[in-house]
């Protein structure tokens, strides 16, 4: 089973999917990827988390890996890490083997993790020069990173202080300290407010635009459509399907849309199928109706997609 | 190992460790009340006995025994027996118990009689008071009837440093181990306090998410326990005057027990769920190691399985220093014992908190 793939920058990537067939469209080789996860299989005990996984991300691109909570997506994040190492499988990042060479490849990664995990009687700049000292960096001066994130006026407040969303942001100034080739960014955008969000997803394309090669873990559909070239469905750990949001939109979705017009006192709904016969006129005539209200394209959605793949929603 | 790691980290646990009041507090009031406490003790002994005597037998020359003026032993003579009782229960005189001898006492002894003798002891004394109150009954009839009195059976008895019978140890000093002791324990508290902080918030996985290996992280951890234990009972030492004889040898023995500690705040500090969680683990560990501290505030009483408990070479080792001045040759097996099972739980500590932060 063939999945089409266009990524933005031309890059592709291999999958196992649902049935553990690989699937392979990519035209990078090994050595230019950054991140090369190849059938990778992982067990809590018993409890299989993840499943034969195999993807690749190339410097630049950004992956959204989307799925449930408890769908294999931190564990997938962990074994990146070098956390947990793989029960089968190979790992490569930047053309070295985790966890084999995990020092020299932890130098190059940055990683924003799910729980907030930040010393609280420190302040949000005595976080960032720890951490700059742990990745030898010398004369590391937190304010650039720190007014990046938003957080320059809060510098020598201490983390305890902060709010959910400001500690969040610290997370991500926190990732971003090595300037990383490989970005593991696991629900960046949680407990932030709408604007924070926002600035957050800057961020993220503009590493990208620098050539980092971004995983992004989200439960956030609207996000990952945002922001990613590929999306990664991933549930009860297998991976089900790789693709942009837009093939697997255009794919999955229904060509139609929907008009809301008001007649008298009533208001009216239509849905017009775009590849039906004289859809083309219905839409002119409903567009220069006296009483329109909205039009709407009917194309779906993520989480629709992931329905349809994964039989259940991603909450 | 990278050392510019482990400096980082060790500088980063300082840091919160200042900064959290509750350590600061505790550290500082203990340090100040061991000190207050230490020198409040008498720092010398007042090695006689004062017993109260009622009873015709006084008016009799027996000898030593009833001579007020031997050392270890004062006799404090009272007309009656209800006078007496009166005595011992309220505590009159600085006396510890009473012998009433019977009217009759001198006139039944001489005939090869056996008469009465109360002992009148209050609660608590100790056994060994008892035994020599009773000897002192067993000599009074010897002098008077001229026959020597019934053996009584030896006890088997640990005796944590020299037996001191007759060079009694002051308060003072039995109490120094204890202090010393005790200042350790409150570090295993602190340090495992750290340690559970940085489980419990994850932090350890962000720490290890960069360059740093677990043996950096272990090792920071350990140096850093280790270093703040001894710093604190090494204060306290000073301030109650534990280097005043043998200095190099106190600080191996103190190294020693800031080792041990910190191999036990490290389990502790793996397991720690939350604060109460923390110290209740703690707890389980300094409970027992302060036993053979305790054991030396009573020479004689302590059972043969103390020795088998991790701090007991530190007692050891320190009251044979600080009481008798003992050499390096004197201490080593008690020395010996101690890095034993300071790496033991030095070890044993790693690899629990090697295993939980794995687990993250």
């Amino acid at each position: 089973m063939e999945i089409p793939r266009v990524g933005p920058n031309g890059s592709g990537m291999s999958v196992t999917i649902a049935d553990n067939r690989d699937v392979t469209t990519s035209s990078d080789s090994p050595a230019t990827l950054a991140i090369d996860v190849d059938d990778v299989r992982f067990a809590y005990g018993d409890t299989l988390a993840v499943d034969d996984v195999s993807f690749t991300v190339a410097p630049g691109q950004i992956l959204g890996f989307l799925g449930p909570n408890g769908a294999g997506k931190s564990t997938t994040i962990k074994m990146l890490t070098g956390q947990l190492r793989p029960d089968t499988g190979k790992i490569s990042i930047l053309g070295m083997d985790m966890p084999g060479q995990r020092e020299q490849i932890q130098g190059r990664l940055g990683v924003c993790f799910e729980e907030k995990n930040l010393y609280l009687s420190m302040t949000g700049s005595e976080n960032l020069v720890f951490f700059a000292k742990l990745f030898g960096i010398q004369g590391f001066k937190p304010e650039p990173l720190m007014e990046r994130v938003g957080l320059s006026t809060r510098l020598d407040d201490r983390v305890s202080e902060y709010s959910k969303g400001m500690r969040q942001r610290l997370m991500v100034a926190r990732a971003l300290l090595n300037t990383p080739d490989v970005l593991l960014l696991d629900e960046p955008t949680a407990a932030l407010d709408p604007v924070s969000a926002i600035g957050v997803r800057d961020i993220i394309r503009e590493e990208a635009a620098r050539g980092a090669a971004v995983l992004l873990t989200t439960h956030d559909m609207h996000e990952a459509d945002d922001l990613s070239d590929h999306v990664a469905f991933i549930n009860q750990g297998k991976i089900l399907t790789i693709d942009t949001p837009e093939n697997l939109k255009l794919t999955h979705g229904t060509r139609s849309v929907r008009i809301r017009a008001r007649h008298g006192a009533d208001i009216e709904e239509e849905v017009i199928p775009l590849d039906e016969e004289g859809a083309e006129d219905r839409i002119r005539d409903a567009v220069s109706t006296e009483g329109l209200l909205t039009i709407h394209t009917e194309e779906a959605t993520l989480e629709d997609i992931f329905v349809e793949y994964a039989g259940r929603g991603l909450t | 190992m990278s050392g510019a790691r482990i400096v980082a980290i060790m500088g980063k646990d300082l840091r919160e460790f200042a900064r959290n009041r509750f350590f600061v507090f505790i550290t500082l009031l203990v340090l100040v009340a061991y000190v207050a406490i230490f020198w409040f003790l008498p720092d010398s002994v007042d090695e006689t006995v004062h017993i109260g005597v009622s009873g015709t037998v006084l008016n009799t020359d027996v000898g030593g025994v009833t001579d007020g003026g031997t050392a270890g032993f004062a006799l404090e003579v009272y007309p009656s027996e209800e006078e007496l009782r009166a005595a011992v229960e309220e505590g009159r005189g600085d006396i510890v118990a009473g012998i009433a001898f019977p009217p009759d006492f001198l006139a039944s002894v001489a005939a090869g009689e056996k008469p009465t003798v109360r002992l009148l002891i209050p609660a608590g004394l100790p056994a060994e008071v008892r035994l020599l109150l009773q000897g002192a009954v067993d000599e009074v009839a010897f002098s008077i009837a001229g026959s020597p009195p019934p053996v009584d059976p030896i006890t088997e008895a640990i005796v944590l440093g020299t037996d001191r019978a007759g060079a009694q140890v002051s308060m003072q000093q039995q109490m120094r181990p204890l202090l010393l002791i005790m200042v350790l324990m409150v570090e295993v508290f602190a340090l495992s306090s750290l340690v559970a902080i940085e489980v419990q918030e994850r932090t350890a996985v962000a720490v290890l998410a960069t360059p740093v290996r677990i043996v950096d992280f272990l090792a920071a951890k350990g140096i850093f326990g280790i270093i703040l234990a001894f710093v604190e009972a090494a204060l306290l030492g000073i301030l109650i005057g534990a280097f005043a004889v043998n200095a190099p040898a106190v600080i191996v023995i103190l190294l020693l027990g800031a080792l041990i500690v910190t191999g036990f705040a490290m389990i502790s500090g793996s397991y720690g769920k939350d604060f109460m969680g923390t110290l209740m683990i703690s707890m389980l560990f300094m409970i027992p190691l302060m036993i053979p501290a305790f054991a030396a505030l009573f020479p004689g009483s302590t059972p043969g399985w103390v020795k088998i408990i991790p701090t007991y070479g530190l007692v050891d080792a320190m009251i044979r220093i600080t009481v008798d001045g003992a050499g390096w040759s004197d201490i080593a097996p008690a020395l010996l014992m101690l890095a034993g099972w300071g790496l033991a739980a030095f070890g044993a500590g790693a690899l629990v908190l090697r295993r939980r932060v794995a687990t993250l």
